[in-house]
């Protein structure tokens, strides 16, 4: 798991290096190797469809769905009324309240300081206040 | 958190004393002609009568739309299911009841001829799935942290990642009670409540929706009947009163008393 993730990450930089089809094909290809990790969450009991796996120090709000197919890497702060599937979220991640993210990758670093949004098949970046401010490349 | 526990576990109770309430009412009234319809005025009930007249109408307009919502994803996971040759069953029952041991006993008989997958629905921990896929049985588990009963979306959000095609055989066990269940459908073919004798004699009476809402009632843990004493007729009676249609059997998972009874009445 931890070398396709690299993989994504390095993708990340250079996202024209590589094609949708390709780009979502390394994607089903993480999936199926997430193992199931979510004892180490601070928060309320989310829902958890497995397989979910969580590194250290993930912060849940209340009401939180998450999976099947959800990484979360370190450092993340998830806001109440998520909703998470098959979708990855690297490290030092802030996502706000009623989020319903499908098949997405959120880049290291990122802030969704915002409310109420649904995204399916897209790579969000950057530290927005808004939608509108994010960056967004759909896939 | 202890205080939202609080309030949760609260909600709950006040539900169910309606849901008790309202049924048992609506079961003296008009049983057993137009069961469907009854089960639908009952459902109405739940909460809407805990908020204001201010948010009322908007309260009631959710709630139904999120019921139309989980039947038509029910709707749509029965024919998903359907369109692969799946057969599925839904099984609910209390905490303690048998529904691990019954689905890894079928799982075991069963396994030459069909390729089972078994989502498993707990508040917390994936014991219960564990147990089961030692039965060579694929298993995902859902904890559905507050919740107490699994629903159609939670059933499509995993069936929609799956090939069906690899599969003949489902089986989902709800979270362990007897009342949430009651509130969505899964889409499965049949329904089928689990409960045992230890949970005493007045269990079906005093749980009437889930028996409306079943197709198959199983009576467990027969091997305990002569020392606990429990009212085995009354309990089947109960059931025949409550859903003329339901097929009960009496079990022993423990022992695999009726086991095979129980397969074939599911028709595997």
């Amino acid at each position: 798991m931890k070398e396709e993730l690299k993989a994504i990450e390095r993708i990340l930089v250079d996202i024209k290096s590589i094609s949708k089809e390709e780009l979502n094909n390394m994607l089903k290809s993480l999936f199926t190797k997430i193992s199931n990790h979510i004892d180490n969450y601070i928060g309320d009991y989310p829902t958890f469809i497995e397989p979910v796996y969580l590194e250290g120090n993930v912060e849940i709000g209340d009401d939180v769905l998450l999976g099947p197919n959800v990484y979360i890497g370190a450092n993340v702060k998830i806001g109440d009324y998520v909703e998470l599937s098959n979708t990855i979220i690297f490290d030092d991640v802030i996502l706000g309240n009623n989020l319903k993210l499908e098949n997405c990758i959120i880049a290291p670093n990122s802030h969704l300081n915002f409310e109420n949004f649904k995204c399916n098949s897209t790579i969000l970046s950057g530290k927005a206040d808004s939608e509108k401010n994010l960056t967004k490349l759909s896939f | 958190m202890i205080d939202k526990h609080i309030i949760f576990f609260g909600w709950r109770i006040i539900i169910f004393t309606l849901k008790f309430i309202y049924s048992t009412y609506q079961f003296e009234l008009i049983m057993p002609n137009n069961n469907e319809e009854e089960i639908s005025r009952i459902k109405e009930l739940e909460s809407i009568n805990l908020s204001s007249d201010e948010i009322r109408d908007s309260v009631v307009y959710t709630k139904k739309q999120v019921e139309k919502e989980n039947e038509l994803l029910a709707s749509k996971i029965n024919l998903d299911l359907k369109n692969n040759q799946i057969k599925s069953f839904d099984i609910v029952g209390a905490i303690g009841a048998g529904k691990t041991e019954i689905i890894s006993q079928i799982v075991d008989k069963v396994q030459k001829k069909y390729r089972t997958l078994v989502i498993c629905g707990d508040i917390t921990t994936r014991v219960d799935a564990d147990r089961i896929e030692a039965h060579n049985a694929e298993t995902v588990q859902i904890n559905t942290g507050r919740e107490c009963a699994l629903n159609a979306y939670h059933i499509h959000q995993i069936i929609k990642n799956k090939d069906l095609q690899n599969y003949d055989l489902l089986f989902i066990e709800n979270v362990g009670n007897l009342i949430c269940p009651s509130d969505f459908i899964l889409g499965t073919d049949k329904r089928i409540v689990v409960v045992s004798t230890t949970e005493g004699e007045w269990v079906i009476e005093k749980h009437p929706m889930l028996f409306k809402m079943s197709d198959i009632a199983v009576i467990n843990k027969i091997d305990l009947k002569e020392r606990l004493g429990t009212d085995i007729e009354k309990m089947i009676a109960d059931a025949k009163k409550l859903n003329p249609k339901i097929e009960v059997v009496t079990t022993s998972a423990k022992t695999g008393t009726n086991i095979e009874k129980l397969i074939s009445i599911m028709g595997l």
